[in-house]
């Protein structure tokens, strides 16, 4: 039994060891096929700083509450760039400023959840599952998800990260990827054995793990196969880049995928904003503007929103940051984007118009702008993916 | 011989099979001898090694329960004491561990120039707040070229605004500043190739441990400090535990501390033969989590595990309820040292160019998890203005000197003195630190304490959904014998419901679980395993480092994901083949076996006939190595489960 001693490496076996292709495998060869519409979250974790990501340089009160730390005016030294005479982006996300001018990225400012939870974990649970106020088992993109067919893909939802987010838990089969180069088996002998055992196995919520887990594991083994090059020049920076990148290299392989999630943390500035907000926010908008360059003309299809639990205290705190706040700017990035535009009420910096007298308020609640966007791009209603939300007047962050 | 009770057990389990003509396991249908073993093996320790089944077997079953239910009657194991010896942090009081593991200086090179030592008060205002550029350039060049590169370091934009030739000179001080700290900081910690030849960089970048050993020790002893300071934080010590401290020691004590507690758990999981106390540490940690991210909990959580958990597993929940209610390390996590009587002060003016003020005022977290996480449960009968009387009654409860001391300290200033109402029950006003300490009699004696915690103790030794009837005869114990914990895992571990075949192999196992089960299956020699706590945080339960105070779930389904079951695979491929510092697995005891053989010792029992099936098909025509069929039995649906 122990006796022969050549060893069956052949891929094809690998990936067709079961008789037939699977369907996936058939429907993503072909031209024009697997190119649905992708909408992708991004999370900031940490309470990242909209007043000086989004700067409101039209307000004299923003330069007397935050004397060292605000951004100066455009046209001054380490200025602001300017959006629209009234805000302007820190000059770190200067990568981005194209895509404002193309009308492919709008802002919306002073968004947020209505709840005034100033504690990291419970708001970004509450975000996360959709449902300010509360927490639920599952997320808010994993319902946006239709039911799985035959035909769905095994990476048609993805996270990019060692744990399953929030976000993506739930019903629908989502699948945490830490790199997409390391999503393999050590040994695919082994592989090919364990995969059998899984699919016969009597242990109903172990095989289903086991398929998924499996159908995955070849579908990015044939992507990876292909050696990537981000188009146009594009040059990712960072983890958060990396992320972006796998994401982006999943698109172009037309796997199928139709949701995705990246994260990206240390927001939480409660000293010394100015030494480590810029070089957070050329991670960020070069990474941005390297996907959106990447994806060139596929663009079209894509959605991408960026988020945060809550804000910063609009003054600045003694030791050169900002504490928990609540209101923060939200990025919408994509081709169907009316862009170029920020969206929302500008509720003001004046001492009685603040959140408890500190914080910028929130006037767009943050499910206003999730659920247009799910309801225009996905195709699925609020009140499915946003329990108990009734949403309002539509903003019009998408083109007819 | 064995044929008869096999038969019996068939026929036990049929009957209900035939009577409801379902094949749902039961809880009232009790597992055969032989299976019991496996069972409470399972459910008792981190995963048998072998020799294990026999021992009980010997024993029996109930009298090794009971052992492990007194483990001060267990011997302890030599191999355990010979490996957490060397952990000295976890013998230490948090003021010592404070004092021995301060964080080095960082580097600085002088104090920066106090800009009033050297400008009159209206030039600094006329620096600062809108002096105009002429007068902004008139005070700066009218100081000596040197003296005015420093102030510049110190200067907002606003004052040089205007003034290119200034924001030059001002942007070249900022570089020469830099590169000064980091000649410093070179300077005190060279690279590598400032320290060693090119042959001994290569021998401790990739050589042996004995090579990279010997180098290390042919050191003159600053040299030794600064190769190991280097080579540590190039994680190129794994395998060599005392090396790997003492380079921690020098470059992140704080960061040794924990790395300390996270091994000693680790080495008692592995190697303890007291393992049920192990697993109750685990779970009441867990049940009364603290988070080693937060604040000084990676220095507390030492004292905390040792002090305020372990010594009271076996003992009464209120005992250990006061303890963790007084431990410095819960009183930071969950902020109630900062939670005052609410003023009654109207709200202060905001000022310009100052932060909006903060009040002072009550802090409800404490209060709100006491009752939610630790006592009542979420269900439990209490309302919000319950979580606000409790907390309350536990303002003042704070601590001296978190940095230093860390001691639990009542302050009777931030105490609210007036009376309060929690469940119904009246606190009179003016008591002090009484006031938090009979709410926790109010809550350790509450029914719905006792039905919580029978049913958290119920999922995690029995099923994820424990049947009603065992928590409520457990939770008839707890109230009887007034919480003690003994007595009401005894309650469970004889109850027909735990030795139930409903109860067997139906539990997910948690990365914890998966790797150290892994570990002692293979009866696998840990002599570091800083490298398996990192594993364990890869597969998603980073030790003591759980943000939220819900502590990792009891229940296994919340483990259940796709990318953990390739983790998994990965870990058991690694593990066996060798592949994880400091964890040496011997093989050679499975060499010419069966894949039928070396699953059946891995798993305690006779692997389903899907799983042999898939081996054996699997393995034709293949060179199949020990290594390779473990790996395969480890990865099984079967071994995750417990």
């Amino acid at each position: 039994m122990l006796t022969r001693r050549y060893f069956i490496k052949s891929s094809a076996v690998v990936m067709a060891g079961f008789g037939v292709a699977p369907s996936w495998l058939a429907r993503a060869a072909g031209p024009g096929e697997g190119r649905g519409k992708i909408l992708i979250s991004i999370f900031q974790r940490g309470a990242a700083d909209g007043l000086n990501i989004v700067v409101p340089f039209f307000e004299k009160r923003y330069y007397d509450i935050r004397p060292s730390i605000a951004v100066p005016a455009p046209g001054k030294q380490n200025g602001a760039i300017d959006l629209d005479g009234r805000f302007g982006l820190h000059p770190q996300l200067q990568p981005l400023k194209p895509f404002w001018d193309s009308g492919q990225l709008a802002i919306v400012h002073a968004a947020g959840s209505p709840e005034g939870n100033r504690s990291h974990f419970e708001a970004q649970d509450q975000m996360e599952s959709g449902t300010p106020g509360r927490t639920m088992e599952d997320g808010w993109l994993n319902r946006a998800l239709q039911p799985a067919t035959p035909s769905t893909s095994p990476v048609r939802a993805v996270a990019m990260g060692a744990k399953m987010p929030r976000t993506l838990r739930g019903n629908r089969n989502a699948i945490a990827i830490g790199d997409l180069q390391q999503f393999q088996a050590r040994d695919q002998g082994v592989a090919s054995i364990l995969e059998s055992m899984y699919a016969s196995s009597s242990d109903a919520q172990m095989s289903a793990q086991g398929k998924g887990t499996f159908d995955a594991m070849k579908m990015i083994d044939s992507i990876n196969r292909t050696p990537y090059t981000p188009a146009n020049g594009a040059q990712y920076v960072g983890e958060f880049g990396n992320a972006l990148r796998g994401i982006a290299r999943l698109i172009k392989s037309d796997a199928g995928l139709e949701v995705a999630f990246a994260d990206i943390g240390g927001w939480d500035h409660h000293s010394n904003e100015n030494g480590q907000l810029p070089g957070l926010l050329n991670q960020f908008g070069s990474s941005l503007a390297a996907f959106a360059r990447d994806m060139g003309d596929r663009m079209q299809d894509i959605v991408l929103v960026t988020m945060s639990e809550f804000g910063r205290t609009a003054a600045e705190d003694g030791n050169a940051g900002t504490d928990h706040g609540h209101g923060n700017a939200m990025f919408v990035l994509g081709g169907p984007v009316n862009g170029g535009k920020v969206f929302g009420t500008w509720p003001g910096l004046e001492p009685e118009q603040l959140f408890q007298k500190r914080d910028l308020e929130v006037t767009t609640d943050f499910r206003a702008v999730l659920s247009e966007l799910v309801r225009g791009h996905v195709g699925q209603p609020a009140e499915s993916v946003f329990p108990g939300y009734k949403p309002g007047d539509p903003l019009g962050l998408l083109k007819a | 011989m064995k044929r008869l009770p096999r038969v019996l057990s068939v026929v036990v389990l049929l009957v209900p099979v035939l009577i409801l003509g379902q094949t749902t396991r039961r809880f009232d249908v009790k597992l055969t001898p032989d299976k019991q073993i496996v069972h409470v093996l399972n459910r008792l320790t981190f995963g048998a090694r072998p020799g294990d089944a026999s021992e009980v077997r010997r024993i029996g079953v109930e009298r090794w329960i009971d052992l492990q239910l007194h483990p001060e009657r267990i011997p302890e194991n030599p191999v355990l004491e010979a490996r957490v010896e060397p952990l000295a942090s976890l013998k230490l009081q948090t003021w010592e561990i404070n004092e021995k593991y301060a964080p080095p200086q960082p580097i600085s090179i002088r104090r920066p120039i106090q800009p009033a030592s050297i400008l009159s008060p209206l030039q600094i205002s006329k620096l600062r707040d809108g002096g105009t550029v002429e007068e902004r350039r008139e005070i700066l060049m009218s100081l000596a070229p040197d003296v005015r590169g420093e102030l510049l370091l110190t200067l907002p934009p606003q004052a040089i605004e205007g003034l290119t030739e200034l924001q030059d000179e001002a942007a070249k001080a900022r570089t020469a500043q830099q590169q000064a700290q980091q000649a410093e900081r070179r300077r005190l910690n060279p690279p590598l190739n400032e320290l060693l030849t090119p042959d001994q960089q290569r021998q401790v970048r990739s050589g042996t441990d004995q090579e990279k050993l010997a180098i290390i020790n042919s050191l003159d002893p600053q040299k030794r400090q600064q190769v190991l300071r280097v080579l540590g934080q190039q994680n190129l010590l794994q395998g060599l535990p005392a090396l790997r401290r003492e380079a921690m020691a020098l470059a992140r004590p704080q960061d040794l501390v924990n790395g300390e507690l996270i091994e000693n758990k680790l080495y008692r999981a592995i190697y303890s033969n007291h393992q049920l106390e192990e697993v109750l540490v685990d779970f009441w940690l867990n049940h009364f989590n603290v988070y080693n991210g937060k604040a000084q909990g990676r220095i507390l959580l030492t004292s905390y595990e040792r002090d305020a958990i372990r010594p009271y597993v076996f003992g009464r929940f209120k005992e250990m309820l006061l303890a963790t209610a007084r431990h410095p390390a819960m009183l930071i996590y969950l902020d109630n040292i900062n939670s005052q009587a609410p003023r009654d002060d109207a709200s202060l003016p905001f000022a310009p160019n100052q932060q909006p003020p903060r009040r002072p005022g009550l802090n409800e977290n404490y209060g709100r998890e006491l009752m939610e996480l630790h006592t009542l449960g979420v269900d439990g009968g209490y309302t919000q203005d319950d979580v606000v009387a409790v907390a309350r009654a536990f303002t003042g409860w704070t601590v001296a000197e978190p940095a230093r001391y860390a001691e639990f300290n009542f302050n009777g200033n931030m105490h609210d003195r007036k009376e309060k109402i929690v469940l119904e029950h009246k606190l009179p006003p003016g008591r002090g630190e009484q006031d938090g300490i009979d709410v926790i009699d109010i809550l350790a004696h509450h029914p719905s304490t006792a039905k919580f915690i029978s049913k958290k103790l119920a999922q995690r030794f029995v099923a994820d959904d424990p049947p009603q009837s065992l928590i409520d005869r457990m939770s008839a114990t707890f109230t009887r014998t007034d919480g003690d914990l003994r007595a009401v895992l005894q309650t469970m571990f004889s109850s027909i419901e735990f030795s139930s075949e409903a109860a067997a192999q139906s539990k997910l196992k948690s990365p914890l679980e998966i790797v150290v089960s892994s570990v002692r299956a293979l009866n696998a020699d840990a002599v570091d395993t800083f490298a398996l706590a990192q594993r364990i945080a890869d597969l998603g339960q980073p030790l003591y480092g759980k943000v939220e105070p819900t502590g990792y779930p009891n229940t296994g389904e919340s483990w259940a994901s796709t990318a953990g079951i390739l983790g998994r695979i990965n870990f058991a491929t690694d593990l066996t083949a060798g592949r994880v510092p400091g964890v040496k697995p011997d093989m050679s005891r499975f060499n010419f076996k069966l894949p039928a053989v070396v699953a059946t010792e891995l798993l305690g029992s006779a692997p389903s006939a899907a799983t042999i099936e898939s081996i054996e098909k699997g393995i034709q025509g293949k060179e199949v190595t020990p290594s390779m069929l473990a790996t395969i039995v480890l990865s099984s649906p079967e071994f995750q489960r417990r």
